[in-house]
This record gives structure tokens, sequence and C-alpha cells, in this order.
């Protein structure tokens, strides 16, 4: 895209869009504050699963939300009843709104939500069942069932903070909340909304962690992504949500803001149920793509929030798409792994670190790989090990890569 | 098997409190003849559809249908008389 402006595509200028509000709970923190100060201290929150018992399971440890508060502003219905998933998200969103300081009740039509999710709250469905097994239970109740559909978090985010524009929950596996900020975007430069929530929300749950043990996907210790030694995954929990909304509306307001969002890229591998295809063919055409739509060429991103989940397979093949995509640009450009920190948030994941990607923009600094101790030659990237570092950062992408192949890069910018 | 009016409407502001998680309330605090929906207790429709089946697991004894929910959970004072009446009826 040489000669091409940022945010101008071969196709002309594009709408210019901005982050205005940022939320999140996660395993490190349980505001975006403590989240910043976390990541740059290089923390690392993956510990002994607490949430339900863990015996048996080949890998033992995950990244917990743990002693989060139950918010006194919500309604008291939902106070009581409202799933783990759909409160993360509930709290996130607060955060984002209140941050962005958005008036929703201005127009709440042209308001927005795109979430991303997997299994929403599937965990408390799963005790009710062992209970009903059990004996312990005789009759299912409506409140544990609750929360299971994945259209709950939005459906809540709507009645709770009065948003009346497009809804939507969407599920594309473990990029699913990349590509929900990706759908906002659209939505926005389609001229259908003025602003959206859009983000993800992930709680663990018995049947993720069973599944991904059986697939021997999970490593015994806290992940270690680009790690000559990693030996898989480590699972995490959390939310994200941003406000994003067209640079004019934001400036009409006159909010604040944390960061552009240029442009996004997806794609499919068409290859296998849950290995990366060996090429990264799909991985470096979503990043292609998503550089292409932006307008912004390799030379001048100066970071990737890489997908590094710290499994075997899908490490090396995505810094082999890196290395495709960037040439020799990829020996000036940082790229770490924030699973390191807060495991594998799955629906929350790409969310999560998006909301990492633009503080990285906004801040100055590179979030380190946690645990990273001998970077695998095979990768040969900066992967900032263990220490976050400051830099000026213009340009920055953040990865997804979903089970069967689904591939989602971002690209944000400093504001 | 009939229970003194006083001890079997302790039981219900009890169940009501830890069956539907009223955290904040003393099951004391709850007046007989206050309402336990909306502006009561704060409680809703499917706040309801549990409260349906507590009262069937511990009372063995059933809300047929919304009508009868309707009056029945009116107040701990209805919610009693109907149990009471309900026991009285089965013998």
């Amino acid at each position: 895209m040489n000669g091409v402006p940022a945010g101008h595509t071969a196709a002309g200028p594009a709408v210019p869009v901005v982050v205005t509000g940022l939320g999140t709970v996660n395993a490190l923190a349980h505001s975006t504050a403590a989240f910043a100060t976390a990541l740059r201290a290089g923390t690392c929150a993956i510990g002994p699963v607490t949430g339900f018992d863990a015996t048996g399971y080949r890998s033992r440890i995950a990244a917990e939300v743990k002693d989060l508060a139950i918010p006194t502003w919500l309604p008291s219905p939902l106070r009581r009843r409202a799933s783990r998933s759909d409160l993360f998200a509930l709290v996130a969103a607060k955060e984002a709104l209140t941050d962005s300081r958005l008036d929703i009740a201005a127009a709440p039509t042209r308001v927005g939500i795109v979430l991303g999710a997997t299994t929403a709250g599937m965990m408390r469905g799963e005790t009710a069942l062992f209970e009903r097994i059990q004996g312990t239970r005789r009759r299912y109740t409506t409140t544990p069932l609750l929360g299971m559909p994945m259209a709950t978090s939005a459906d809540l985010l709507a009645t709770v903070f009065g948003c009346e524009g497009p809804r939507l929950v969407l599920s594309t596996a473990c990029s699913s909340s990349a590509t929900a900020l990706g759908v906002a975007l659209d939505w926005i430069r389609l001229g259908r909304v003025d602003a959206v929530l859009a983000g993800g929300t992930e709680s663990m749950c018995r049947t993720i962690f069973a599944g991904f043990n059986a697939l021997h996907a999970l490593a015994l210790e806290p992940c270690r992504p680009f790690d000559r030694r990693r030996a898989g995954l480590s699972l995490g929990e959390g939310a994200a949500v941003l406000v994003i909304e067209s640079a004019a509306h934001a400036a009409r307001r006159g909010a604040g803001t944390h960061a552009t969002i240029l442009g996004y890229g997806m794609s499919a591998d068409g290859h296998h149920l849950t290995a990366p295809h060996p090429e990264g063919v799909g991985a470096a055409l979503a990043m292609r793509r998503a550089l292409a739509r932006s307008g912004v060429g390799p030379a001048d991103v100066g970071y990737i929030n890489a997908h590094g989940t710290g499994t075997p397979l899908n490490d090396g093949v995505e810094a082999s798409a890196i290395r495709q995509v960037f040439g020799s640009a990829a020996d000036r450009v940082a790229v770490s792994s924030t699973k390191s920190a807060l495991g594998h948030t799955l629906g929350a994941a790409g969310a999560i670190e998006g909301l990492t990607t633009i503080l990285a923009l906004r801040d100055g600094f590179l979030p380190p790989t946690v645990n990273l101790d001998e970077p695998d030659p095979a990768c040969e990237l900066d992967f900032v090990p263990r220490t976050s570092r400051p830099a000026e950062l213009h340009y920055a992408l953040s990865n997804s890569y979903g089970f069967g192949g689904n591939n989602t890069t971002v690209v944000f910018g400093r504001a | 098997m009939t229970m003194d009016p006083a001890a079997l409407k302790l039981k219900l502001k009890e169940l009501l409190v830890s069956g539907l998680r009223l955290q904040d309330t003393e099951p004391s605090t709850i007046a007989d003849d206050q309402p336990i929906f909306v502006e009561g207790l704060g409680l809703d429709s499917i706040d309801a559809l549990e409260l349906v089946v507590l009262i069937e697991e511990h009372f063995g004894i059933a809300i047929p249908d919304e009508e009868v929910g309707k009056s029945a959970f009116a107040s701990i004072d209805a919610l009693a008389a109907y149990i009471s009446a309900e026991q009285a009826r089965a013998g």
C-alpha cells in the first residue's frame, strides 16, 4: 500500500472509526486501569482451577476471574441470577460506557451490540445436570438454564443499558470477539449505527476444560507461547467490551479517543477441525486483508498482539505467517502473546487482546510474553520476553485464530 | 400434616431468601402482608417460576396455573393460607 495514506484504501478514504470506551474483567484485573498496570508488570494469572473440582483432569490449571463483586447498579433479579459470563459482559460494558460517556438514551436505536461467545453460561447448566443425575435436584428450574444460550449476554446488555439498535452474537471459535470488533466497524461504516458496544465474554466450564484436555491441548504448567519448550495452552475467562463509534460522532459529542480502528481481515483455513494450516495460509491471508483494508503497510506496524496460544503448532505457524506477510519488516515488529498472562479466553480473547493492543498504542509500551524463557529459534521474531518495554507505536495488529480455521486480524492505530 | 401458621410463614420467608438468593434480605424483615413481586421484594416472573418449584419441592403442593399463582403469591399471608388450605384438602 505504498503511497496510500493510512486509513485510505484503493477504494478511497474509509469513514474514520474510533474507540472511545474500554472495559474489561479478566484474571489479572477487574478494570482497564488495573489491567494496564498488571500487563506492564508482566504478571501471570494462571494457577490451579478453583471454580470446579478439577481432580482427574490431565491439566488442572487456568486463569480464573476471582472475587468479582456483584455490582450494586445491576437490577436485583440480575444481581441474583446473571450467569458468570453475563456478569463479566455487564461489568465490562458498564466500565466501557462510563469511560466513553456515551449517552445511549439520546438515540437508542443508533447504538448496536455485537459480542463474540462460545459456551456462555454452560457452567451452571452443567451443575444443574450433575445435581439432577446425583439426585440432589429433583426438577430443573429456570435460573441455571437461562444463561446458556449465547445470545443472552447481548440481550442483557441491551436491556440494562437501553440499546435499541442491531444486536448480534457471533461465534467463530477463538476469533469470535475479534470478528465482533470487525462487524462493529462494518456497521458504523455502512451507516447503520453511530456507536456499538462490541466485545466478547467467556466463563470457564467443565465441557470446554474436558474437551481441551482430551485433545491434549492444555499445558500442565502455565503456557509459554513461542518458547522452545511450549507444550500447550492454558484456558482463561473474562470479558472485554469496547465502545466503537464513527470519529465524527465522537467529535460531535466531544468524546476522548483511545485509538482508531482501521480495518480487519477474515479468512478460513478450510483445512482441519483443530489444526492450523501447516503453511499458515489462512493466517497470512487474514493479516494481508486486514492491512490492505486499513491502508497500512507492514513497515508501518510496530506491534502484533499474536494469537500465540502456546501450542507447538499454532505458534510456529503464526510466526511463519508473520514472516510471509511482513518480509524483512518482520525484524522490526514486536510480537507478544497476552495469553501467557491471561490464558486463552476463547470467545473473549479477540476483544481482550484488541483492548490490550489499544493500551499498547495509547500508553506506548509493548506488553510482554510472560513465561518466555527460551524463544524458539524456529520462530525468530522479537517476542518481548517476560518484561514489557516502552515503544512509540503508530499501528498495531491483533491476530485471532480459531479452531476450524477461523482467522481474524484487526488493525488499530494510535489516536 | 399442617404447620402452626407462624412457623409456616417463617419457613416461607426463609425459603424465599435462600431459594431466590435474596442475599441482602433478612427473612424476619419481610412483612406478612407485603407484596412479594415487583415493588415488594423486587421479584419478577422468572422468580415466580422458581417459587412454583420451591413450593412443590418443600410442601408437595402444586401451583397449577398462573391464576392460582397470582393469588397465592400475593403475599406471605396469601401463600401460607393457600398451602394450609391445600394441605387440609389433601387430609
